[in-house]
């Protein structure tokens, strides 16, 4: 099993590769926050695959929750940046 | 068990390269943000619910389901905020002047 | 007034004493008074956020609707995972209105969040009853056009007699 998850890990490696490809290319700004979205999910999911390799799912649970909010606070606080940017003030 | 947790994590990894590969060739901000939607929603659950099966009936069974249910509840609200924040400042939606 | 004020701190507290037990590892006393003070004091800290909405949850109805709701996102996930596949790409993305006619917020954030769940639609602006959706294809729009959607989530809420 924990061959498998090593595996498991070097495509999620692979697939945040893929992720930051549209991040540094995107034509727009929103493209860049939607692709660092999706590297935080990914990076959700391999903190637990890495805590089931390891054995210590209970403590890498909290780090990815903690991950989670963060993630969230940071995308609403830069998408409210921009719509205040783009506002005529 | 172990054999139904590795289709499961299996599933999920071939939604995940599906979304991967949809970020590469979809056309604009809003197309692609269906495919971070398949990434959240179906790839995370089928590979989280196959780590949890992994588990056995435990706390961390409960721990891992935790987060699958917290990210449900915060993505909606994340990719909401982006395709909102792009549709404000006037990105032009793709292939709307064919119609 | 006051009364239903303080059932409603109880309930929050009670919520979050919830989430703690379920993410703390150690069990002992003093982790369980901690994790209590803690969720008491943050739901008196919040006791402005949060106001009774005026609707209440069927509970009964809202665990029929979340295997529902998944099943259309396997569906529909599937239809999407088709179309990036597919060589020619053929999608046809359009932006479309929708008017609800549900009345309440609760209600019109679970649909929101449903469509944006939903592979293939994304909520794009939410004014008071007017949704602005953005779809992939026109098959996506089905559940959302034929009203089956809609109608579901208006299932879930009671509307309260005696709303303050």
């Amino acid at each position: 099993m924990n061959i498998f998850l090593l595996f498991v890990l070097d495509i999620l490696a692979v697939m945040i590769i893929i992720y930051l490809y549209r991040v540094i290319r995107g034509p727009t700004l929103y493209d860049r926050v939607l692709g660092l979205n999706g590297i935080s999910t990914k990076a959700i999911i391999i903190l637990i695959v890495i805590g089931t390799v390891y054995d210590r799912v209970e403590m890498f649970v909290d780090i990815s929750t903690g991950y989670a909010l963060l993630n969230l606070v940071g995308v609403l606080a830069i998408t409210k940046y921009l719509e205040q940017r783009e506002a005529p003030s | 068990m172990t054999a139904l947790s590795i289709a499961l994590i299996v599933v999920g990894l071939f939604f995940l390269a599906v979304a991967a590969l949809g970020m590469v060739r979809l056309p604009d901000v809003y197309t692609r943000s269906h495919a971070v939607a398949l990434t959240d929603s179906l790839g995370a659950f089928f590979l989280l619910a196959g780590l949890a099966l992994n588990q056995g009936f435990s706390t961390n069974l409960v721990r891992i389901l935790v987060v699958l249910a917290l990210l449900y509840l915060l993505n909606p609200v994340i990719s909401h905020a982006t395709v909102r924040a792009a549709l404000r400042a006037g990105v032009k939606p793709w292939g709307e002047d064919r119609r | 007034m006051n009364r239903r004020f303080d059932r409603y701190l109880v309930y929050k507290a009670l919520t979050l004493f919830v989430i703690w037990l379920l993410l703390t590892a150690s069990y002992t006393p003093a982790h369980m008074a901690l994790g209590f003070v803690a969720s008491f004091g943050v739901a008196l800290l919040n006791t402005d956020a949060g106001r009774p909405p005026g609707v209440a949850i069927r509970w009964l109805q809202l665990l029929q609707f979340l295997p529902w709701l998944f099943g259309r996102i396997l569906i529909s996930g599937l239809h999407l995972s088709f179309l990036i596949l597919h060589p020619k790409l053929p999608i046809a993305p359009a932006l479309i209105r929708y008017r609800t006619k549900l009345s309440h917020e609760p209600g019109i954030v679970l649909l929101g969040s449903s469509i944006t769940l939903t592979p293939g639609t994304v909520t794009a602006e939410a004014q008071s009853d007017e949704l602005i959706v953005h779809a992939i294809d026109g098959e996506s729009l089905d559940d959302l056009q034929s009203q089956r959607l809609e109608s579901k989530v208006a299932d879930v809420f009671r509307i309260r007699k005696s709303a303050e």
